[in-house]
């Protein structure tokens, strides 16, 4: 017999310990994977933009989560793989000993984990309404209650501002670590305060004066001004560092997704220069796919080479984007240093020539009065015009950004989709619950399922009042 | 007069019984019979002699004018002195025992020759449940008594010759969970071979078990090895048997022949909007009718022969019926007529021998199975030599060797996806012929499918040819096993023995799988998820090898008394320590992003850099000191203690040593009184704990997962999170246990009861992905299994040329847990596609099934209410959670009843296997349904029209049930397209839960005995002709188009069933030569 029996009990090739930068590296890409994922066990939000059809399984389509527990796979990444390698990472980084001048660092990456979470945290807010907040991310604590989706978004915007404020532009951060900025500490303060811009205005329906104040005073402390400082992760050309759309649709070599008919129908209506960057011909026409039905894959249009690339930008947070934002703001009359006209326009162009297209393409598709904002805001028969026209040019060039798309529709309430064929439910304005926290976190979940106003699709979210 | 008799004593078999008493009835003069059997004795003539031998029946024969006498000895079949083996490998008297045992023969097992021993074991004793699979060598779930761990390893304990061996499972927890593309590569014990096994016995309880310690909390299988044997012949036994397979209809799809490829009317803008007449395909200008390639499901256009279409086989100029259209049939080969003949041939040798110092024996055994897959085989080498020896009289030597080598080539794939049987079972064209599927690819060799991407894109888009999948993307695998035991006994005194003992078993197993350039792309290598399995990337070709290294090791010191202290009492006691350890390793590696050189299957053949590899090595060990006390009084009384203590190196250090008792007791109670048609009566009674510590790698400390870099290191939290503070687990049991013989043992009927508790277990739990993790590793939850176990045995008929034995085996489990780790009230256990989890739920039996149910109209009481409908759609109203209990993958009940008739030489016998309830939920209902495969979906409705015609013309169906406000439901649903049935349209999984029951003739065997008549004058000493039927007739189940037993594989998760392969009805032919 031994007396040192538990030496044998060793685990010789699993490190016990990490550097926080390799936990941050991890992080941020299994974060930006899950935004921009088109697979349909992971993100379904193209697919209900209805940029995207499947061809021949079309349950998603019709916005099925339940048969292969979507919502669950989105839940898992971003608490396990996102938020609690960001939490730990913070943590070793805390207790790590720097040698000068790396130590001064050390608050800088603090924050910018900091923004990442605020980050992951809003898309959960945005996607399932209440969730785990105050409880999560503790191992201790078996059965997490789910905070009320307003407290938890508002504390978020102060988290972020504190953060951002606490970014020390003469200091250094991360390096080689970062795929998104390589540390640039500068472009991660823009960012952040574009995110607060974005958190702001989402609440503008919920409590116009906390938004009002939150987006002007992002915009004061500086936001994106320039494509160039667009927010996008950097994929590698070989597996499995490719860009999700890569793998699902060239590595796969699948045939599941071709463009869906109501956006290439508003593209056709409107000539727009985009439908050769994004999409395929087929006899020299660009052809959607009716929605939630069967389509063949072959006499549709389906993802350009461009969008398929190994190394696509990962794209999260853009200019153009925000100029869409801007002018939303200014719409509703808040301080965003321009018209709600030129953002409007500067969103557009800004677009366009993001996905390579030109200043000509850009000018002629602006001069169509059916694009030309004053023309459409007079023409417009929407209750609130500016929320039919900055949305449908906002959802456009929001393409192959999913949940951003999805959040855009949600809010502005515009263009009016497609009811899918064979829709299961009405148009999904949540993820429902994951399946899992129904059996093992039950007393929690029903309370949030009734506080939310019950667990299905169709429940509007906080934020969403019209 | 005296005068000298003499003469052979010889057993049945007509081997010498060298020792056997012939002793003159009325007098204390006797002899004993030689070692070969010879004897002689001087008695007077008129007088009887009485003929004795152990295990063997008393004759008396009166001494006539003959001088010679010999003697066939009968084997006293019902011997109460039968002695069986327990732990350690020490035999007891059974009467002596205080705790339930059941031994199965050998011959009972080797009957029918599955390649996995203990599939035969199912039926023949009580209280065990043997779940097996469809799958060609696959894993055989083996529980004893119920689920006890509710996340750990449920298997029973698996021992030869007193040394526990492994009996491990690597299937990956992507195969247990069904995702696709994965394969079950069995388990270890299927190395056995049936033609060593002398005997089994399952030792169920912990009393009887503890011994063992931690491991054996799930009850052992103790299997004794066939020694050689005192013989008159050359020792050699030949065995050779062959089994050809049929497939059981009822567990496959049968197809409605009515309508072919298509989800629906969408395709045309003729009359047949079911077909596609937009696509030239002739090249002759003109649109052309042809069906939807894409389409994997048959809710197609009505078969018309008379309709000339366009169908996969006029796309590629190597078809015969390149550019014709054919006419519009259902197939005349559907996919059943893919499945080949399955053989198996086993053909053994054995040389056995003993002496006056020894025994030895040495058997080789080649297995041969040819599966029911397409270029499928499973091959065996079993060498195993074992031997005895006295060097004197007091140092005895033993020595056991098995080596194995198993080589499989082309599993079948398991699971949702890129499983050819769940293609077949789900997405199907009712219109493809497979024969043409088969011609196409051996004229060609090329991935020419029936599912091509478009008429002018011959690219699979869903399924590829399943022959180019059979034989462009199988797998191999091969393992080489060696399992060996050498012991010494020195007696040191009459009643006091020292026994040493070392013991391996060790394996390398090594498994390929291959994906051809040019499949269609699924998830394939290595994953990011727990153990490499989940998430793996989608591509079209790879090579992925896991190499697995495993070594067991026992050494063994126990003294070992017997000794009777005065006339009535007697005293048997071991004592002794046990080092075991373990060591396990496996390493899995793939290519990434597909492979370069077509059919180079080596990782330097991957196109992107190779994925991270996945590698597991751990180490572990047992240091336990045991002793056990057994006191019997006159052969009537008998008690008995026993206390292990274990040192295990899994737990912290000062919660790694533990103790655990045991008590048991019996009471002959026929010893005292006087009753006739009482033969023998026992009552006995025990309580025992057993412990166990964590098992595989660490769980103690925390780790971290590492990613393929991307610019620079990539980590991760681990999923799981470990604990420090572990504690062993417990589980405590108590038994009682009636035995009773009536009618010179006759008849007899063996009751038990007992109830388990198993507490502070080490779990690791599925918490809520919030807490950061997906598992946590716990000490908690409390499990209870209670049971019933009966056995039966007769001989209605007993006469001198017949005798009709009837033996049968009913267990009924109850199991419910009791509480769960840190107040948790449920327990995923597993999570499948279609929205169902598998669980343990506080209240329930463990595995219960959730998913989404039909609401009611009066929710208090749904089994008799009505089901809602909403009057819209006509579609029920389901709920919109999906926690509903759903079913239940436990068993009311399960009996087996086999059935023995033996006429001079001739025996027949049959086992009819029956299991009363539970519950299986089916994906191949969920989708095949919807997809229009079985003929359920193709039936004439109450309107005495085809359902699948429109609405307006007099289709279509009307779900029974009620509308919310309790009207009767009269909207009528179209099923003119796909997803009338199956999971599109308003059923909830309910729907697709079914009754797991069966009732099936498991075995019949008749046997054919050579009489000694005809061989008395060759060199033959022995010969049995055998012919062999197994699961010939499934009587009855509900599991529509598969074998309810047909599950995913062995584990803890029973209770869903996808693409299982056809259950087959197997006839085999069996010679045995001794000589």
């Amino acid at each position: 017999c031994s007396s040192n029996l538990e030496n044998l009990n060793k685990n010789t090739k699993d490190p016990d310990a990490v550097s926080g930068e390799s936990l941050f590296t991890g992080a941020q890409k299994a974060l930006v994977d899950q935004i921009v994922h088109i697979n349909v066990n992971e993100n379904n939000t193209k697919l209900w933009s209805q940029f995207l059809q499947e061809t021949t399984y079309t349950d998603e389509s019709n916005y099925d989560q339940v048969t292969r527990t979507i919502p669950e796979n989105l839940w898992s990444a971003i608490y396990k793989d996102v938020l609690k390698d960001l939490d730990e990472a913070s943590k070793v980084i805390t207790k790590t000993t720097y040698t000068s001048p790396e130590d001064q660092n050390t608050n800088n990456k603090l924050m910018i984990i900091e923004i990442m979470k605020v980050y992951a945290y809003s898309h959960l807010v945005e996607t399932f309404g209440n969730i785990p907040y105050s409880e999560a991310l503790n191992i201790d604590i078996l059965s997490p209650a789910y905070d009320d989706g307003l407290t938890i978004y508002k504390d978020l915007i102060d988290r972020l501002s504190t953060a951002v404020n606490s970014l020390d532009i003469n200091n250094g951060s991360f390096t080689l670590e970062d795929n998104i900025y390589t540390g640039d500490v500068d472009a991660w303060r823009k960012f952040g305060n574009s995110l607060k811009l974005r958190m702001g205005m989402l609440l503008a329906d919920v409590d116009n004066t906390f938004a009002q104040i939150t987006v002007e005073s992002a915009i004061a402390d500086g936001i994106i001004m320039s494509s160039n400082d667009n927010t996008h992760i950097h994929y590698l050309t070989s597996a499995p560092n490719t860009h999700p759309v890569h793998n699902e649709v060239i590595l796969s070599g699948r045939k599941d997704f071709i463009a869906g008919a109501t956006l290439i129908d508003i593209m056709n209506t409107l000539k727009d220069p985009r439908r050769p960057l994004w999409f395929k011909t087929v006899n020299e026409n660009y052809v959607g796919g009716e929605i939630g039905s069967p389509s063949s894959y072959s006499s549709h249009s389906s993802l350009s080479s461009q969008v398929t690339a190994a190394d696509a930008p990962g794209v999260i947070m853009s200019y153009s984007e925000i100029q869409f934002l801007l002018a939303e703001g200014a719409a509703r009359g808040y301080t965003t240093g321009d018209t709600a006209e030129n953002h409007y326009k500067n969103g557009i162009i800004s677009s366009i020539l993001e996905w390579g297209g030109n200043n000509t393409d850009a000018t002629d598709y602006l001069a169509q009065s059916t694009v030309d904002y004053n023309t459409l805001i007079t023409t417009s028969t929407a209750t609130t015009p500016w929320k039919e026209v900055i949305g449908t040019q906002k959802w456009i060039s929001l393409f192959n950004r999913g949940p951003e798309a999805w959040t855009s529709i949600r809010i502005m309430d515009y263009p009016v989709l497609a009811t899918p064929t064979e829709a299961v439910s009405g148009f999904p304005n949540r993820y429902t619950y994951p399946i899992v926290e129904q059996t093992i976190n039950a007393a929690n979940y029903n309370a949030a399922s009734k506080a939310i106003g019950g667990d299905l699709a169709e429940t509007k979210l906080f934020w969403d009042k019209f | 007069q005296e005068k000298t008799i003499s003469g052979i004593i010889t057993d049945s078999s007509g081997l010498p019984l060298p020792g056997a008493t012939i002793l003159i009835k009325g007098t204390s003069s006797g002899s004993s019979s030689d070692f070969d059997g010879k004897y002689s004795i001087s008695a007077k003539q008129g007088g009887i002699l009485i003929f004795s031998f152990v295990g063997y029946t008393t004759q008396e024969t009166p001494i006539n004018s003959s001088n010679t006498i010999n003697i066939t000895m009968k084997e006293d079949t019902e011997s109460l002195e039968e002695v069986v083996i327990t732990a350690l490998g020490v035999s007891r008297e059974k009467k002596s025992l205080g705790y339930s045992t059941q031994k199965v023969k050998g011959d009972e097992l080797t009957a029918v020759k599955s390649g996995n021993f203990v599939n035969a074991l199912s039926g023949k004793a009580s209280g065990i449940k043997i779940t097996k699979t469809t799958n060609m060598g696959g894993s055989t779930n083996v529980l004893i008594r119920g689920n006890t761990s509710l996340t750990g390893n449920n298997q029973a304990l698996f021992v030869i010759d007193g040394v526990p061996i492994s009996n491990r499972n690597t299937n990956t927890r992507a195969q247990q969970q069904a995702q696709g593309g994965n394969y079950d590569y069995g388990n270890a014990a299927s190395d056995i071979n049936p033609d060593n096994i002398e005997s089994v016995n399952v030792l169920k309880g912990a009393a009887a078990s503890a011994l063992y310690g931690s491991r054996a909390a799930n009850g052992v299988i103790m299997i004794t090895t066939k020694k050689g044997k005192k013989s008159k012949g050359y020792g050699v036994t030949i065995n050779s048997g062959v089994t050809f397979g049929s497939i059981d209809k009822s567990t496959f799809t049968k197809y409605q022949n009515e309508y072919g490829a298509g989800y629906g009317p969408y395709y045309g803008d003729c009359e047949c909007l079911y077909l596609n007449n937009h696509i030239d395909i002739n090249g002759d200008g003109i649109p052309d009718t042809s069906v939807p390639f894409t389409e994997d499901g048959s809710y197609g256009a009505r078969f018309n022969p008379n309709l000339l279409v366009y169908q996969w086989d006029s796309l590629d100029p190597d078809n015969p019926n390149f550019g014709k259209p054919t006419p519009w049939v259902s197939a005349k080969n559907g996919p059943i007529s893919f499945f080949e003949t399955p053989i198996t041939i086993t053909n053994s040798v054995s040389l056995d021998k003993a002496g006056e110092n020894g025994s030895f024996r040495i058997n080789y055994t080649n297995f041969d199975q040819k599966g029911l897959m397409p270029n499928s085989s499973i091959k065996k080498h079993n060498l195993a030599m074992s031997g005895s020896h006295d060097f004197n009289k007091k140092l005895h030597a033993t020595g056991y060797a098995n080596y194995i080598k198993t080589n499989g080539l082309g599993r079948n794939s398991t699971g949702y996806n890129d499983n050819i049987v769940s293609g077949f079972k789900q997405w199907w064209q009712t219109n493809v012929d497979i024969q043409q599927q088969k011609d196409i690819y051996f004229a060609t060799r090329r991935n020419i499918t029936w599912n091509p991407s478009s008429s002018n894109d011959l690219t699979p888009i869903y399924w590829d040819n399943p022959y180019w999948t059979r034989y462009e993307n199988y797998q191999t695998d091969e393992r080489n096993r060696f399992i060996g035991n050498t012991s010494l006994t020195y007696d040191l005194k009459d009643w006091l023995t020292i026994t040493g003992r070392v013991a391996t078993d060790t394996y390398n197993e090594l498994q390929e799988e291959r994906r051809q350039v040019g499949s269609v792309p699924t998830a394939f290598g290595i994953g990011s998820g727990i153990d490499g399995s989940i998430n793996r990337n989608t591509v079209d070709s790879g090579y992925m090898r896991r190499d697995i290294t495993a070594t067991e090791s026992n050494y063994d010191l126990f003294f070992n008394i017997n000794k009777d202290l005065s006339d009535s009492f007697n005293l048997k006691s071991i004592f002794g320590v046990n080092i075991n350890r373990n060591e396990f390793s496996r390493l899995t590696s793939a290519t990434q992003g597909g492979i370069s050189v077509p059919g180079l299957y080596a990782l330097k053949n991957s196109k992107d850099p190779l994925a991270l590899p996945v590698e597991t090595v751990w180490k572990n060990g047992t240091d336990g000191l045991y002793g056990s006390i057994s006191l019997g009084y006159k052969n009537t009384y008998y008690i008995d203690a026993t206390m292990r203590k274990d040192h295990v190196s899994t737990l912290p250090k000062n919660n790694s040593t533990f103790y655990y008792p045991g008590i048991s007791g019996s009471f002959i109670f026929s010893k005292l009184i006087t009753i006739d048609w009482l033969s023998f009566g026992k009552l006995s009674a025990n309580y025992a704990e057993v412990g166990n510590g964590a098992s595989g790698a660490n769980q103690l400390q925390d780790f971290f997962d590492i990613n393929t870099p991307i610019g620079s290191a990539s980590t991760s939290v681990s999923n799981t999170k470990n604990n420090p503070d572990l504690k062993p687990e417990r589980t405590n049991s108590y038994e009682f246990g009636l035995e009773l013989d009536f009618l010179k043992n006759r008849f007899g009927a063996d009751i038990t009861y007992y109830q388990s508790k198993s507490i502070d277990q080490i779990v690791g739990v599925r918490v809520s992905e919030a807490t950061g993790y997906l598992y946590k590793i716990v000490n908690a939850g409390e499990i209870e299994n209670k049971g019933l176990e009966l056995s039966l045995s007769g001989t209605p008929i007993k006469a001198d040329n017949f005798n009709w034995n009837v033996n049968v085996n009913w267990t009924r489990n109850r199991n419910k847990v009791l509480s769960l780790p840190e107040g948790l009230q449920t327990l995923q256990l597993g999570s499948f596609q279609g929205g169902i989890t598998i669980n343990a739920q506080v209240g329930q039996p463990y595995g219960v099934i959730y998913g989404s149910d039909y609401t009611y109209l009066n929710p208090e009481n749904p089994i008799a209410s009505e089901r809602l409908i909403n009057p819209t759609s006509g579609e029920y109203i389901k709920t919109s959670t999906s926690n509903n209990i759903i079913g239940d993958s436990n068993p009311d009940w399960q009996m087996g009843i086999s059935n023995n008739f033996n006429y001079k030489n001739l025996s027949f016998s049959f086992l009819i296997d029956i299991q009363k309830g539970g519950s299986i939920w089916s994906l191949d209902q969920y989708y095949g349904l919807a997809t229009g495969l079985p003929e359920e979906t193709a039936f004439t409705n109450d309107l005495g029209n085809p359902v699948r015609n429109t609405l307006a013309d007099g289709g279509g169906f009307i779900n029974q049930g009620v509308n919310p406000d309790g009207s009767v439901n009269t909207t009528r649903i179209r099923a003119d397209r796909f997803g009338a049935f199956g999971y599109r349209r308003g059923l909830p999984d309910k729907a697709f839960s079914y009754d797991a029951g069966y009732v099936k003739l498991r075995e019949v065997a008749l046997t054919y005995n050579l009489p000694e008549s005809i061989l008395k004058n060759s060199f033959i000493t022995g010969a049995t002709f055998s012919i062999i039927g197994s699961n010939l007739w499934i009587i009855d189940k509900s599991l529509p188009h598969a074998d309810p037993e047909s599950g995913l594989g062995a584990g803890n998760i029973q209770g869903y069933s996808v693409g299982s392969l056809p259950s087959t009805r197997d006839f085999g032919f069996n010679v045995k030569l001794q000589f």
